[in-house]
């Protein structure tokens, strides 16, 4: 009953999202951005291929990311200021399925943007190499990378869209990103100075802060080279425990907001 | 309607015309010094949140344009190219095209590169940690110290490191041998360049390597029309007139031409000369060096 709940209002943010014309521009944009590639490749030399990968990659990762943010920005506060959050919670629900409805509506909605991009990204490579690879295949170990990248961007952007305007969440949750993305670099900054606190203080915000760096594999799959089976499953372990660590403190937050 | 087409017509065509005008006014504005603004490669990839792949990508992409862009203009001062290459591989270090345009346009004298053999073994050296599986970097990096640096001692060791890789060719043990026993010479030249031309498809690459290998056979064929023309000397007490005189006596099929389809000339003292308006260059002038002893 209780999972049925939840998957209802799961599905009911992935419709209401679908119907949102800004996605289908990102996502349109997107595969243009990909196929445009294919001219890119032409003004180098013997890395078409390769361009092609990275360039797809990551336009799926940035267009993912803007829809993340977009969308994520709004779960909660476009139910409060529309009302429609009063009458779903006067019903038997509980606040934390409502907020974890809405964590798997979204991700729902990017796993079906991200698979439309990469039917394109496919679409480019085909028309350009006329054949696949046994290698490309470890491209979707590098897709399925970057939806775990997403899927920790959707917990950081639902966490502060508890408590936070639809403005200053995305603006958090993009600098949530760029740090996150330059967290070993934050790392090796305190390791350089040989400072002790500085070392455990950068050492402290290395393992508070979330590690986007280790989602990206591009490099390597365009070059052909596997990626792992046991970082795949560390990344995943990684992202299901740190989402999760987000969505309980977005679920905490929310039971404790006052809604009148 | 007539009218507006009309109006709409001669807006266009005077916007366009104003356009050109703005163009040729801007073109000295637009002309701005070849600058890295950012030129370390780690701090390139702590800003590409990420996307170093693809920002290594691009660099690539600029490191060619601009050598084209300097080669096209005739310029001969190559001073980012050796920057631009390590940014590149800084971002990507299996960008192994970088490795091979690299080590041969930084290595080689301008006006065809950088002139700068010392930086190209460098990023070489950073290719072969990188990527340890591709052996042809350990040919390039033998070729350099070969055909640039005229190390031998090096240079079959470079060979001999790469030979030990499992996917190497068989040549690579021969060219180890090859340049430890006789060092540098026309024939190891001419297979160096030749294996260079048939390891790539990048047509910058394989047209330099053409290049020389025509300028090599070159050489081959005008020290063959010189050891005739001593024969021609031994049995006529006089140097021959010319090498239509050399093939009326037998001792050439016919008049030898260049790659570039011109005649070689014999010079009056029985040395053999490329055409005037050939375009072969050549650039192996010297006799085969012997090994060089030992670096300790």
């Amino acid at each position: 009953m209780i999972a049925a709940q939840t998957l209802a209002i799961a599905r009911n943010t992935f419709r209401e999202a679908v119907r949102d014309r800004v996605l289908y521009n990102l996502v349109a944009f997107a595969v243009i951005l990909i196929a445009s590639a294919l001219l890119f490749g032409e003004i180098s030399i013997g890395v078409e291929k390769t361009i092609l990968i990275n360039i797809g990659l990551s336009s799926i990762s940035v267009f993912g990311l803007l829809i993340a943010i977009f969308l994520g920005i709004g779960l909660v506060h476009k139910e409060i200021d529309k009302r429609s959050l009063y009458s779903l919670l006067s019903k038997p629900i509980h606040r934390w399925q409502f907020v974890v409805g809405k964590f798997l509506g979204l991700n729902l909605t990017l796993l079906v943007n991200t698979l439309f991009m990469s039917m394109g990204l496919w679409g480019a490579l085909y028309y350009l190499t006329r054949s696949f690879q046994p290698e490309d295949v470890y491209i979707w170990t590098a897709i399925y990378f970057i939806l775990l990248e997403l899927f920790l961007v959707t917990a950081v952007c639902l966490f502060f869209s508890c408590f936070s305007t639809p403005i200053l969440s995305a603006i958090f949750t993009f600098l949530i990103y760029v740090v996150g993305s330059a967290a070993s670099d934050v790392r090796d900054f305190g390791t350089l100075t040989k400072n002790p606190l500085l070392e455990s203080l950068t050492t402290a915000i290395y393992y508070l802060l979330p590690n986007f760096s280790d989602f990206s594999v591009a490099g390597a799959v365009s070059h052909g080279l596997p990626v792992g089976s046991h970082l795949i499953l560390l990344n995943t372990a990684y992202a299901v425990c740190y989402a999760s660590m987000l969505v309980i403190a977005a679920v905490w937050i929310f039971s404790k907001r006052d809604l009148k | 309607m007539a009218p507006t087409l009309g109006l709409l017509l001669a807006a266009w065509g005077a916007s366009a015309l104003v356009q050109m005008s703005v163009d040729r006014e801007m073109a000295r504005y637009r002309e701005s010094p070849e600058i890295l603004w950012i030129s370390s490669g780690k701090v390139l990839r702590t800003l590409s949140l990420g996307h170093q792949s693809l920002l290594a990508d691009v660099y690539w992409t600029r490191t060619v344009q601009y050598y084209g862009s300097r080669l096209r203009d005739h310029k001969t001062d190559f001073s980012l190219l050796g920057p631009l290459l390590d940014i590149t591989v800084t971002l990507d270090p299996q960008l192994t095209v970088a490795y091979y345009f690299g080590s041969i346009f930084l290595s080689e004298k301008p006006p065809r590169g950088a002139g700068d053999p010392k930086h190209a073994i460098a990023l070489l050296q950073h290719g072969i940690v990188a990527n340890p599986d591709e052996w042809r970097l350990w040919h390039h990096l033998g070729f350099l110290y070969y055909w640039e640096l005229r190390d031998y001692v090096r240079a079959a060791a470079a060979y001999q490191a790469g030979a030990k890789n499992p996917k190497a060719r068989d040549w690579m043990k021969v060219m180890a041998a090859a340049i430890t026993e006789k060092g540098g010479n026309l024939q190891t030249s001419l297979f160096l360049w030749s294996r260079i031309y048939d390891s790539t498809e990048d047509p910058t690459i394989r047209k330099n390597a053409a290049g020389h290998i025509d300028g090599i056979k070159a050489q081959i064929d005008m020290e063959a029309i010189e050891k005739r023309a001593q024969q021609f000397q031994e049995q006529n007490g006089r140097w021959p007139a010319s090498i239509a005189e050399m093939v009326s006596h037998g001792l050439l099929p016919g008049v030898p031409v260049d790659a570039a389809g011109f005649p070689y000339r014999l010079k009056p003292d029985g040395t053999a000369a490329l055409n005037p308006a050939s375009t072969v260059t050549l650039d192996y002038n010297h006799s085969p060096a012997p090994p060089r002893a030992p670096a300790p």
